[in-house]
């Protein structure tokens, strides 16, 4: 695994998300051509491979689409941390994201229910979690 | 989504597809000490595995002319990287045909069918090895993703492990299926390693009380229901049909292939819960087969993780969305069920050579030379003629489906 440094190490294609995160703000490329919104960052869009697009500020709001519950640490850092869930959040906008559920029962979990984000300091950044709505 | 739809390819396409079937041949299979073997570089694994599979073939090193290193590792404990230039070198062999995997596209087949086609060689070897066991590989780095490995550290995702468990969670949200599915396939793959003496997990009998006391690695998912890490390597040789018959086994034909490669991370993919690749893979086999699942003898199914085994079953068609545990319940997928599967104990109890354990097993079995395990009048099953083998790479982003026929 590379960085043992947890925070963001922005790439040519991830530094403008990683900028916007740090206003707190969660961004997205929009394609200027056909409207999709797409993540990973990347310079073309794979549905019209029109290669412009525009940042959008997403709601933050989505769905658990599905998750797993860390019992192992497969890596120091996160030895204190288990059991710890990570899940891959469906935003309102369409975009599916990598991210924690945090302050949440892993016994109570279930795909499908609302989120909305909350932010983790990391260095000069926040890092975009999730929590349960209601 | 937008996934496209991956067709047989255009009439003409498909008939010179189809015109390989049964004329290219699996001819020998070699092993090596495999499990916790300590002390072992890779290299050494894979060179006894291949000069294993040569001698079982019944074939001299300078026959091979093609040699395909199944997937490109990063080396553990100091070693050199096996490059297949190294293998290649150290085998005394100057193949006219080299290629390696870089990742999992699970291509060889493909790649060994079209040099062999193109009359570029006559005999290719295939080898897989690794010392993962020893080395404590832990399949972190080969896990790859479209985000930045440092930024998936952020959120503490790491390794194959977890993903699977995410594609099985989603699956456990859009169809019945769960633990009470993944635990037939876990007790009856055991009962398989405890008829052969290679498999790691032999003298380890596996009750479904035992799987639910496994412990939780990344939930949904128990220690049980994920495939081992092994040391050591095994190796294939591949040739005509008609060089095969001159050559001392039983010949094994490969009479379908079919690749589908949904491509999209786990993270963004839209296919957890099916379906996979197997579906168009498996479809491209049987058409090329010319048969039906009615056909099938058995299954060898790349077992990465239990769930693997069910949804590529499901997508092949042997059940429903959500039917599987009243079929593998009902069917009986263990020594004496109407369809065995993963007969050496799979990845899961034998040993992880990636698609080369599935492979080679179907491969055995049909030459007749599994021991205990064989199919047949000593596990009161059919004698097979027909195998279905899996293989799938990335987290189901890449499928090969290969139909074996005794000839």
């Amino acid at each position: 695994m590379g960085g043992e440094v947890l925070v963001p190490q922005p790439t040519g294609d991830t530094k403008e998300f990683w900028e916007g995160c740090k206003g707190k703000k969660l961004l997205f490329q929009q394609c200027e051509a056909c409207g999709h919104v797409r993540w990973p960052p990347s310079c073309l869009c794979p549905v019209c491979h029109s290669l412009e697009a525009r940042w959008i500020d997403s709601s933050g709001r989505g769905k658990i689409y599905t998750f797993t519950v860390y019992h192992v640490a497969f890596h120091p850092a996160w030895k204190e941390k288990v059991p710890y869930i990570t899940a891959v959040v469906e935003l309102e906008e369409g975009p599916r994201l990598l991210t924690n559920v945090v302050d949440a029962d892993p016994q109570t979990l279930s795909c499908d229910m609302p989120v909305e984000v909350v932010w983790g300091k990391a260095g000069e950044y926040f890092v975009p979690r999730f929590r349960l709505v209601g | 989504m937008w996934l496209r739809d991956l067709s047989s390819g255009s009439p003409k396409s498909r008939k010179t597809f189809w015109g390989l079937k049964e004329k290219y041949a699996i001819v020998g299979v070699g092993y090596t000490p495999q499990g916790k073997v300590p002390g072992r570089t890779a290299l050494s694994f894979h060179l006894e595995a291949c000069a294993k599979a040569i001698v079982d073939a019944g074939m001299k090193k300078e026959d091979i002319d093609g040699l395909i290193c199944y997937r490109r590792f990063s080396p553990k404990l100091g070693e050199p990287e096996v490059t297949p230039y190294l293998l290649a070198q150290v085998l005394g062999i100057t193949p006219r045909y080299l290629t390696q995997e870089a990742n999992c596209a699970r291509t060889h087949l493909f790649h060994a069918m079209a040099a062999l086609e193109m009359g570029l060689c006559n005999y290719v070897l295939i080898s897989y090895a690794d010392n993962a066991l020893s080395g404590r590989r832990t399949f972190i780095e080969e896990d790859t993703h479209g985000e930045p490995p440092g930024d998936l550290l952020l959120y503490g995702q790491m390794g194959f492990t977890a993903d699977y468990a995410m594609a099985a969670r989603r699956a456990m949200a859009t169809f019945k299926t769960g633990p009470e599915t993944w635990k037939e396939i876990a007790v009856a793959q055991r009962k398989w390693a405890a008829l052969n003496p290679r498999a790691a997990l032999c003298n380890k009998p596996l009750t479904y009380e035992d799987y639910y006391s496994s412990p939780m690695v990344t939930e949904p998912f128990r220690l049980c229901d994920a495939c081992l890490i092994s040391d050591g390597g095994r190796a294939i040789v591949v040739t005509s049909v008609e060089r095969a018959r001159d050559l001392k086994h039983p010949v094994v034909a490969i009479m379908g292939l079919g690749m589908a490669n949904p491509s999209y991370d786990v993270h963004q993919s839209p296919f957890l819960a099916g379906p996979t690749g197997a579906r168009k893979g498996g479809k491209q086999a049987f058409e090329m087969a010319g048969i039906t699942l009615e056909d099938i003898d058995a299954c060898q199914i790349y077992d990465c993780f239990t769930y693997t085994v069910e949804i590529t079953l499901q997508d092949y068609g042997f059940f429903g969305p959500g039917e599987g545990g009243d079929w593998f319940r009902e069917v009986g997928i263990g020594p004496g069920g109407r369809m065995p599967v993963n007969t050496s104990g799979g990845l899961l109890a034998e040993a992880y050579f990636m698609g080369l354990t599935p492979l080679s097993e179907g491969v055995m079995q049909l030459m007749g030379r599994c021991g205990d395990r064989q199919l047949g009048p000593k596990t009161g099953n059919k004698e097979p003629e027909v195998i279905l083998v899996s293989d799938n790479g990335g987290v189901l982003q890449t499928h090969c489906c290969t139909i074996l026929r005794r000839l």
